[in-house]
């Protein structure tokens, strides 16, 4: 049904070369062909495609900077979220080479350059256009597990005070910057989305193992459903994909271990 | 720069685009909490009981060969052997038809087909763990009509 | 169209914006339109910590903070804000721990505080332990903090929805509204990006907390959405814009990415280093060395690598050294930005130094607010029900250079101030009339933009804007350099009027948006290069290499930007007022000056 696009030659402006070369004169260059899945509802029909794009990259350059050389100076109507392109806001989590990664962390010299680069949204969520997906069911997830402090008893005027150790406890699910590249990654959620995912159940961990919250007991039980973390079997999708290096099957498995506890 | 893009075959279509989300009930109750801790104990267990079936009945005394009706017939006249293998055939079918249920949550998408595997799962394991406990306590090896060429030498007509 | 009433709306979902909305969504019916999803905003970035005198490691109180932030300001702080901010601090910190915020913790178990760059003990002495700091996550550890009490008081969200429009009572762009009138703000007409609707929000009070504009520039710690939305929106509405001339240039940006090392490096005892090895800031700032305020350190490295001593094979840039820090004190304190220097530059921080430049960071200028977060439209009146936080407002606790840390406690400061303001004015006013079919202009100009015939690329005119602004208009400034900047400035938003939008769709039309930001970027960079290019002195973040001094006698002021028609349009009796971009030439950036607060400090030379 698809047409054969001719090829064409853009004519980037006289600046794009030094993009991210900050002056630094002769900087090595290689060619990185993306073949992207998208899907345009508005414009290609129902169904999603594959396209694909040649751009010339440098060292530095990561997946993100050859999405934008696409956007910018070839198609304009490629649609892919992002914003702080370092790794920290989470908008740009994607399937990149069949796994979950933030654009803007993977370098392209990373990546084998024989190969086209395999480039889709997230699996599990419902696409909307191109590399954006709905996100809402991965919020509403982390919306049901009560994501914040549950004190009881009389606020005090100062800090709650917390040893070093006690703050280390919950250190690295602290980390989680809500990008969905766990859940999105995890077979189980795939199947039918009710299953309510790692990341949910990270942010659960981060307080149920908090020193000063009080909720833990009403966070275990809503995890302690049928789509909770019994579901979850060990497979180590999660912790591979996440971009934050959170031990995320640890957590998972630490939060199985309270609730065994409190139950015998 | 040079850039060049070409299109290339369409390919399966989207799945499930803009479907609602909602999760459909919460459950209350351990039953998840205790499959889940059934499935690690009841793992170690049926291993100890398994090689230990295996070895009485294939290593130990003569082996092999010796197996026959008798040789059934014998173990199942003492008590012990009947709860041994009551367990172990309780505890297989419940942990097998378990990963079973798991399996089918995981992999079944649609609701109507997730219910007949089940309804057939179900039926499999009452069938098999009814038979086999009737099996264990009523076994004669010595049916009273059975031709004679398939009966034990020890049968007294 | 869809239309919604909310007495307060507020424009923006980062820390500011979370922040107003704890305190509006208590008090009265509240919404928050964010064009990302909250926990995506630049916040999160933010890395070494928040100041607060909470005096648990070393002895501090806030009037040593008032003071290091006036001065760090180089003096055109207004110092009853400044008092406010520091005063203000200790619950800011404390009201953060006690939503779950999970600070570092001394032995005791208290907050725990590091050095940071320009706050200091006893008005100057040496640097103190002020910064209270989640390792090197500090702004990810507020924005989660935020959005999570956001989700636990069930705050309204409107998500991907982009602010086009803020609608006023009065057209301030005509200039002909007399002081002293009342002029109010009536709602803001956004753009949903999942569908392309509009949607008319009606509110008796708005908050802008959109945050800031970094993306004029090429090599910024920014995020790609920082585009200078609120600011422009409220200046094409006739709403002055206060000291854009001064911009901040964080020294550590990852050489040539421009992405953020945050101060903490030094105030855990990184040290910078020209090509000689020579740690050169003991040349500049003898008494606190690497800990100087940013505009003192970016300036000082741009000179080393100016006057030859860069290193690298193109001698452009300067190396942070923290190769004598324990390793394991690194991951404890640092994990993040060493991360940083692995993942992006394959440099390992434990044993090598850390190629760094300065890079465009924060907008000291912006929205000119009151204490309360009431915007102003000139040095007196404020536009009733509009309040603005965060980077983009100027209230002004900067000055011309931010001190490190203070922008994560103007965030949490001002956007529960301008939170409670705002929610306790809609609480006792009356609806304001909306303007007949308020959307027109916003639609009009979509569409405009949707339909523009194939026609140049938006990111050339994009990149060559960043390049113009980099070249000319960035640490090092001269009459000639900005000349120049203002002239390609005029030539692009020309080029502007004729780029094209090659997504013709509705849904998520990214590139639509893009177009539209870029008009944005176009008239900020306007603002900042004719505020640049008035101001004929050296302060804080804005440095003149024709006038190396600062003048005090002609400059001791805030600069006031108000968006005018030009005499063409005048003479032709036009006023083309709307939310749009408009034919470069129809309007001009007419400076004014508001003065400074003064209430203890004397101004001083700035010495370190």
């Amino acid at each position: 049904m698809s047409t054969l696009m001719e090829n064409t030659t853009s004519s980037p402006g006289p600046e794009t070369g030094a993009e991210t070369g900050g002056g630094m004169g002769e900087i090595p260059s290689f060619d990185v062909t993306l073949r992207i899945r998208r899907y345009s509802p508005e414009t290609h029909g129902d169904e999603a495609y594959w396209q694909e794009f040649t751009v010339t990259a440098y060292g530095t350059d990561r997946l993100l900077d050859a999405l934008h050389k696409v956007k910018w100076d070839v198609d304009g109507s490629l649609t892919f979220r992002r914003s702080c392109a370092h790794g920290v806001c989470g908008s740009d989590a994607m399937r990149i080479n069949g796994r979950n990664r933030l654009a803007c962390k993977v370098l392209l010299k990373d990546l084998n350059p024989d190969k086209p680069i395999l480039v889709e949204p997230l699996k599990g969520l419902p696409v909307k256009k191109d590399l954006v997906v709905d996100m809402e069911p991965f919020f509403a997830s982390y919306r049901e597990i009560m994501p914040f402090l549950i004190t009881g008893g009389n606020e005090p005027t100062r800090e709650r005070l917390q040893s070093a150790e006690q703050r280390e406890r919950f250190d690295d699910t602290t980390k989680c910057i809500l990008c969905a590249a766990c859940t999105s990654s995890c077979p189980v959620f795939w199947t039918d989305g009710q299953y309510f995912g790692p990341a949910a159940i990270v942010n659960a961990h981060r307080f149920i193992f908090d020193s000063r919250d009080d909720g833990a007991a009403q966070r275990l039980e809503i995890l302690n459903d049928k789509e909770g973390v019994w579901r979850c079997r060990t497979i180590f999708n999660c912790s591979e994909a996440c971009p934050r290096g959170i031990e995320i099957t640890k957590a998972i498995k630490e939060v199985k271990r309270a609730m065994i506890t409190r139950a015998f | 720069m040079t850039t060049t893009q070409t299109q290339a075959a369409a390919q399966l279509p989207i799945e499930n685009p803009g479907e609602a989300y909602k999760r459909r009930k919460t459950t209350r109750g351990n039953f998840e909490l205790y499959s889940w801790v059934f499935m690690r104990a009841s793992g170690v267990v049926l291993l100890v009981l398994i090689f230990v079936h295996l070895f009485v009945n294939l290593v130990a005394g003569e082996g092999i060969t010796a197996i026959d009706f008798g040789f059934v017939a014998g173990k199942w006249a003492s008590p012990f052997w009947q709860v041994i293998d009551l367990v172990m055939l309780w505890l297989a079918m419940l942990h097998g038809t378990n990963g079973m249920r798991t399996i089918v949550n995981d992999y079944a998408e649609r609701d109507g087909l997730r219910m007949w595997l089940k309804i057939a799962l179900y039926t499999a394991f009452v069938v098999v763990t009814v038979l086999g406990t009737l099996v264990i306590f009523t076994f004669d090896p010595c049916p009273a009509d059975a031709p004679a060429n398939l009966l034990p030498s020890f049968c007294t007509a | 169209m869809q239309t919604h009433q909310y007495d307060v709306v507020i424009v923006g979902a980062g820390g500011a914006g979370m922040r107003a909305a704890l305190e509006s969504s208590k008090r009265t019916r509240t919404a928050v339109i964010s064009k990302l999803y909250p926990t995506r905003s630049h916040t999160g970035a933010a890395q070494g910590g928040m100041c607060a005198a909470l005096a648990n490691v070393e002895e501090d109180n806030w009037e040593w903070h008032t003071f290091d932030t006036v001065k760090g300001g180089d003096y055109l702080v207004d110092q009853d804000a400044a008092e406010v901010m520091a005063k203000e601090a200790i619950d800011a910190v404390l009201d953060l721990e006690k939503m779950g915020l999970p600070f570092n913790r001394t032995p005791e178990g208290k907050i725990d505080q590091r050095r940071f760059g320009g706050h200091t003990r006893n008005h100057g002495e040496a640097a103190v332990r002020r910064s209270c700091y989640a390792a090197d996550r500090t702004g990810h550890m507020i924005l989660q903090t935020l959005y999570q009490q956001c989700v636990k008081n069930d705050v309204q969200f409107f998500n991907e929805f982009y602010v086009l429009d803020v609608l006023l009572s009065h057209d301030l762009t005509s200039g002909t509204v007399p002081d002293g009138q009342e002029v109010a703000v009536s709602g803001v007409v956004a753009y949903e990006l999942a569908t392309g609707e509009i949607h008319l929000f009606r509110a008796k009070s708005v908050v802008f907390a959109t945050g800031g504009a970094g993306k004029i520039y090429k090599t910024t710690s920014n995020a790609q959405t920082l585009t200078g939305d609120g600011m422009a929106l409220a200046f094409r509405r006739g709403i002055p814009l206060e000291d854009m001339e001064f911009f901040q240039f964080h020294p550590t940006g990852l050489a040539g990415l421009g992405i953020l090392l945050s101060e903490a490096a030094r105030g855990e005892g990184g040290i910078l280093r020209n090509s000689d090895g020579e740690r050169f800031m003991e040349r500049y700032a003898p008494t606190i060395k690497d800990l100087a305020p940013r505009d003192i350190v970016a300036r000082s490295m741009a000179n080393e690598v100016r006057e030859g001593r860069g290193a690298g094979p193109n001698k452009d840039y300067v190396l942070l050294d923290l190769t004598h820090l324990e390793p394991a004190h690194i991951d404890a304190k640092l994990p993040d930005i060493t991360e940083f220097a692995r993942t992006y530059l394959g440099i390992e921080p434990y044993t090598e130094p850390v190629p760094v430049y300065p890079t465009a960071h924060y907008a000291m200028g912006g929205i000119p607010t009151n204490i309360l977060g009431e915007v102003l439209r000139n040095n007196t009146d404020t536009v009733r029900g509009l309040y603005a936080a965060g980077e983009v407002a100027c209230v002004s606790v900067h000055g011309s250079n931010r001190l490190g840390t203070n922008s994560l406690l103007d965030i949490n400061v001002f956007g529960k101030r301008s939170g409670i303001a705002a929610a306790e004015y809609a609480l006792g006013a009356d609806w304001v009339e909306m303007p007949e079919e308020p959307e027109v202009g916003v639609v009009a100009e979509l569409e405009r933009m949707r339909t523009l015939p194939s026609g140049e690329r938006l990111a050339h005119v994009r990149q060559d804007l960043q390049n113009t602004m980099d070249a000319n208009a960035q640490v090092f400034r001269t009459e000639e350099s900005l000349r120049q900047a203002l002239a390609d400035i005029r030539a692009l938003q020309e080029r502007y009027r004729h780029v094209s939008v090659q997504d013709k769709g509705k849904v998520y039309n990214l590139d639509l948006l893009e177009a539209l930001e870029l008009g944005f970027l176009l008239d900020i960079s306007e603002v900042v290069v004719v505020g640049a290019l008035n101001r004929q002195e050296s302060r804080g973040g804005h440095f003149r290499e024709d006038f190396p001094k600062r003048d005090d006698a002609n400059y001791m002021q805030h600069t006031m930007a108000y968006r005018r028609p030009s005499a063409a349009t005048a003479a032709a009796g036009q006023s083309p007022s709307g939310p749009g971009t408009s034919a470069p030439g129809a309007f001009d950036v007419v400076l004014g000056y508001k003065p400074v607060v003064m209430t203890r400090y004397e101004p001083m030379e700035r010495k370190y």
